[in-house]
């Protein structure tokens, strides 16, 4: 995930903003880390690259 | 949970005898579809799914530096096609709920070469896209899978910038399904049952707000509709159509 689309994400569930939490990134992306609503508190993952911006309810548990 | 999840948590099944889910990727299927053959040629393998139902991009009429967003962006053809419209400026951004397609779509962002182009893991009738943002919405034969489709127009008329339009493709119903179709259980996620009559779109449509809001039936799609199915005319009760429509440029 590049870190320049981040004012256009938001929490799918209130639409708030995100706060991005890095755990590992390389020249271009961040490949590990977190996005952790500022409104709500809920914690979306980035693995892969990929964040999972599905509603809570509807993330796989586990790792594919 | 999943109802709206057509091509699931499976591969892409391409042994099976057709359906929006079924993958059909040859350029003949496609260019029934609307791409024209450069189209085809000019994302790399592995993209092209053929699991639309038209082309967006014909009628969609991007410019560079749009923003756009695709609902339901499968392996990424529509968007790195998107893509090529909206560069060098402009960003891309696809959203789908299956990880099996998110993951095989940013695989192909380096072939691709494509960095304008993110995928994210969300669901179209909760989109993780902040307000009014977006250039352009365009989605491929992916909404009458969703089970919320008010929601779904609802969500995409707040990440329109004020006067941004969707430009979609998707089947509509033509005539009351045969009991048969209603009754089976394949029938929802082979995009057939969960298509709506363009009276129910525009009504929904209008009810999130659009104005302009125009559907096109193209009646030449019966042709590939009726190969979706081995043992139905599928295209006596549905058609691919184009639905567009405008957030108004000021909010009222």
């Amino acid at each position: 995930m590049k870190e320049d689309l981040m004012d256009i994400i938001c929490c799918p569930l209130d639409k708030h903003d995100l706060d991005l939490e890095v755990d590992e990134r390389d020249d271009e992306e961040v490949l590990a880390g977190s996005l952790v609503c500022t409104e709500c508190g809920e914690s979306y993952p980035i693995e892969d690259g990929i964040p999972n911006l599905l509603p809570p309810d509807m993330r796989e548990d586990a790792p594919a | 949970m999943d109802g709206q999840d057509c091509c699931g948590d499976v591969d892409i099944d391409v042994t099976d005898d057709g359906g929006c889910c079924d993958g059909n990727a040859d350029a003949t299927g496609s260019e029934r579809l609307g791409y024209d053959a450069d189209d085809v040629a000019s994302v790399a393998d592995g993209a092209d799914l053929g699991l639309g139902c038209g082309n967006p991009k014909a009628f969609a009429d991007m410019t560079p530096g749009e923003t756009v967003l695709d609902l339901g962006s499968g392996a990424g053809f529509d968007c790195f096609l998107a893509a090529q419209e909206v560069s060098p400026d402009g960003d891309v951004i696809g959203v789908d709920m299956t990880p099996e397609m998110v993951s095989k779509a940013r695989e192909n962002v380096t072939e691709n070469d494509a960095d304008n182009v993110e995928f994210r893991l969300g669901e179209i009738s909760h989109l993780p896209v902040a307000d009014a943002t977006v250039d352009v919405v365009i989605s491929n034969c992916v909404v009458n899978l969703a089970p919320e489709k008010q929601r779904v127009f609802d969500d995409a008329y707040r990440v329109l910038k004020p006067g941004g339009r969707v430009a979609i493709s998707d089947v509509v119903q033509t005539a009351p399904f045969p009991d048969d179709v209603k009754m089976d259980p394949d029938s929802l996620t082979n995009c057939v049952a969960g298509a709506s009559t363009v009276d129910a779109l525009k009504a929904m449509l209008d009810s999130a707000g659009f104005e302009a809001i125009e559907i096109e039936p193209e009646d030449e799609s019966t042709e590939f509709i009726n190969d979706w199915d081995a043992d139905r005319d599928l295209g006596d009760y549905l058609v691919s159509a184009t639905i567009e429509a405008q957030r108004p440029p000021r909010d009222v």
